[in-house]
């Protein structure tokens, strides 16, 4: 995917220094992004984090308290929702209940002035139908329609506008799970496909990962990280990212040393251990050490941690062990099925040791 | 406690029974049952003062509904756009506009209208042109029609109001998020979705202009609506005639109720079926 998206494509929209206010409530907080022409960015985090508000600044429904919004260059904040060109799957989809499905689709177009002939817009109106896989259907009812069609119908209303910007707030929200995965593989289809930038805000850390060419990771209002998924989950700047990217462990402990390239950390307990420092480490030395479970490796000897297996888990290709240091607690690791033919597995109750390469190691920010 | 509801019930419904009985009777008395004969109903129809109150009654139901079903839809519509404070005054009045007696309206818009044209009828006279009679402002269908429409508005926010408030605000958002200005969203999403409330607000205030007594009683001059012209005969004793309009009265009037009952709930099961 990220061959669709050169890092040096076009900037479609940017958010500068953007601020948004209700009352006393702080929505959004000095927000800097800036969206590339073709690329399917995500807004990541949990619900309350800004990033609909971010959605919706793009889209014209909110206008920033400080700073400005940009699409294709331009200042667009006070440019109300119907002048820009810009559209957006709603989160329950918003359907017109009183038209039909072609009705629906083609309400963008009768919108527009002088008006398009009604051959043209009808002609658009199938062959966007053909696109989310609904040809034929122009006439339903939307009520007629399941879950699944009816999030296809508000794509179609919303592509058939070829839009600079497709916003999308949690989409998937509504389907099943099973729908959910199809419906991603669609969408990123459908994005390749016809190359309209996409912009999908979600609270779900596995839609954003697996669709995503870059993810913004939002908390209480300000950007934590963006990055490509890859960047996210091998070097994230805080402990808050590490554990909302994927899974981690995290010990706890003070800077001890800082000269060379690697810092040494003090843990809790007094147990010294090496890591990468990634991202700007605040001055008191407060720091975590954050270390995934599949970079641990297990060992019947040698040096290490000394740990007790809690419990094992089965997965197939991996196996996930519960294990305990008397001064650390417990922590996951991640054993490949390998590991465990050549080694044998563990046992509950099991003495083992727990090692890892430095550079698995990576020092952050407590918050 | 079921005997004292059949009770209500009875005293309740009893007295209306035996009208729409009555109309029936074929003997001129109220008192006494002397076989059925729909020629009350006859009478009643050709009965040229009858029909003269039945006319202002129509055109005075229909044009103060119409009126409502604009101006309340407006009101409703624009109250959804305002918060805080003023919404909540707004509010409260609208409710006790609906709850305020009739015949506190009727005597307030009495005396109000008869001071205004009293301190405009001399002006009007005085800028006139010379040679010509000026016109004078009086009570009659005008001010009824006025007068209804006031209170009937109260009536049109409240069931607007409430479709309204059950509409999903991302309808509008989506319309206008699809190029649509305010005036066009207003006109292709929000009116089609509202209109079964505004048709239901129609037919229940054109119900109860149709059946006022109370404040036509006050404002409506010389006009006679229907039933003033009911209660003006009863005077001269409670003829099957009277009876038999009761009763046309009353078919008409609970079909329309049923109507704008019907349209309430199946406009509101649609959108929440689409949801």
């Amino acid at each position: 995917m990220g061959a669709c998206t050169p890092a040096d494509s076009k900037t479609i929209a940017e958010l500068r220094g953007v601020t948004k206010r209700f009352g006393d409530v702080l929505a959004a907080s000095d927000l800097n992004l800036s969206i590339r022409e073709g690329e399917f960015l995500s807004f990541l985090g949990p619900s309350g984090c800004g990033k609909t508000t971010a959605l919706r600044m793009l889209a014209g429904f909110e206008a920033p308290t400080e700073g400005d919004v940009l699409l294709d260059g331009d200042v667009v904040n006070d440019l109300e929702a119907h002048h820009r060109p810009v559209n957006m799957v709603f989160q329950q989809y918003a359907l017109f209940p009183h038209m039909t499905v072609a009705q629906n689709i083609g309400y963008g177009l009768r919108q527009r002035r002088p008006r398009l002939p009604k051959e043209q817009i009808a002609d658009k109106v199938s062959k966007t139908l053909e696109v989310v896989q609904l040809g034929g259907f122009e006439d339903r009812k939307i009520w007629e329609m399941s879950g699944g069609q009816q999030q296809r119908v508000a794509l179609a209303r919303a592509i058939i506008n070829e839009p600079k910007l497709l916003l999308l707030d949690e989409p998937m929200a509504a389907l099943d799970r099973k729908l959910r995965k199809e419906m991603q593989i669609e969408l990123q289809d459908l994005q390749r496909q016809l190359g309209i930038t996409f912009v999908l805000v979600t609270h779900d850390q596995e839609e954003a990962l697996s669709m995503s060419d870059r993810i913004c990771i939002m908390r209480d209002g300000r950007i934590v990280q963006v990055g490509s998924p890859q960047e996210l989950y091998d070097r994230p700047n805080s402990r808050y990212v590490a554990d909302f990217v994927g899974t981690s462990n995290f010990f706890d402990g003070k800077v001890a040393d800082q000269s060379g390239e690697l810092t040494t950390v003090c843990l809790n307990n007094g147990l010294h251990v090496r890591g990468t420092p990634v991202g700007e480490l605040i001055s008191s030395g407060e720091v975590t050490i954050s270390v995934r479970p599949e970079q641990m490796t297990l060992h019947r000897q040698g040096d290490g941690l000394a740990v007790e297996v809690r419990n094992r888990i089965f997965l197939g290709e991996h196996t996930e062990y519960l294990v305990n240091h008397e001064a650390l607690g417990d922590f996951l690791v991640l054993s490949p099925r390998q590991s465990e033919l050549t080694e044998g597995a563990f046992g509950v109750g099991d003495k083992a040791i727990v090692s890892w390469e430095d550079s698995a190691a990576l020092v952050l920010d407590r918050n | 406690m079921r005997l004292y509801a059949v009770c209500v019930y009875l005293f309740l419904y009893i007295p209306i029974g035996v009208i729409a009985l009555f109309s029936f009777n074929a003997g001129r008395h109220a008192s006494q049952l002397q076989g059925f004969s729909t020629k009350w109903y006859g009478k009643a129809l050709s009965n040229p003062f009858v029909m003269d109150a039945l006319e202002t009654s129509l055109i005075v139901a229909f044009t103060s509904a119409l009126c409502a079903s604009v101006f309340g839809t407006m009101a409703a519509v624009a109250l959804q756009g305002i918060k805080g404070p003023i919404r909540a005054a707004f509010d409260l009045l609208i409710y006790v506009a609906v709850m305020i007696p009739g015949i506190v309206i009727g005597i307030a818009t009495l005396i109000g209208l008869v001071t205004v044209f009293d301190q405009l009828n001399p002006l009007i006279a005085a800028i006139w042109p010379n040679g010509f009679t000026p016109p004078k402002l009086r009570m009659g269908m005008g001010s009824l029609i006025a007068a209804h429409t006031m209170f009937l508005m109260a009536l049109v926010v409240i069931i607007v109001r409430a479709r309204l408030a059950g509409m999903d605000r991302a309808l509008t958002e989506a319309s206008s998020d699809l190029y649509a200005t305010p005036m066009a969203t207003f006109r292709q999403v929000t009116l089609p979705i509202i209109s079964p409330a505004i048709l239901a607000g129609f037919l229940l205030s054109f119900t109860f202009s149709f059946d006022d007594f109370i404040i036509a009683f006050f404002v409506a001059g010389s006009e006679t609506t229907l039933p003033i012209y009911v209660f003006s005969s009863i005077r001269r004793g409670v003829t099957p005639e009277i009876n038999a309009i009761g009763t046309m009265v009353l078919v008409v009037s609970l079909l329309m109720l049923i109507t704008a009952q019907l349209l309430l709930q199946r406009g509101g099961k649609k959108q929440n079926d689409s949801r």
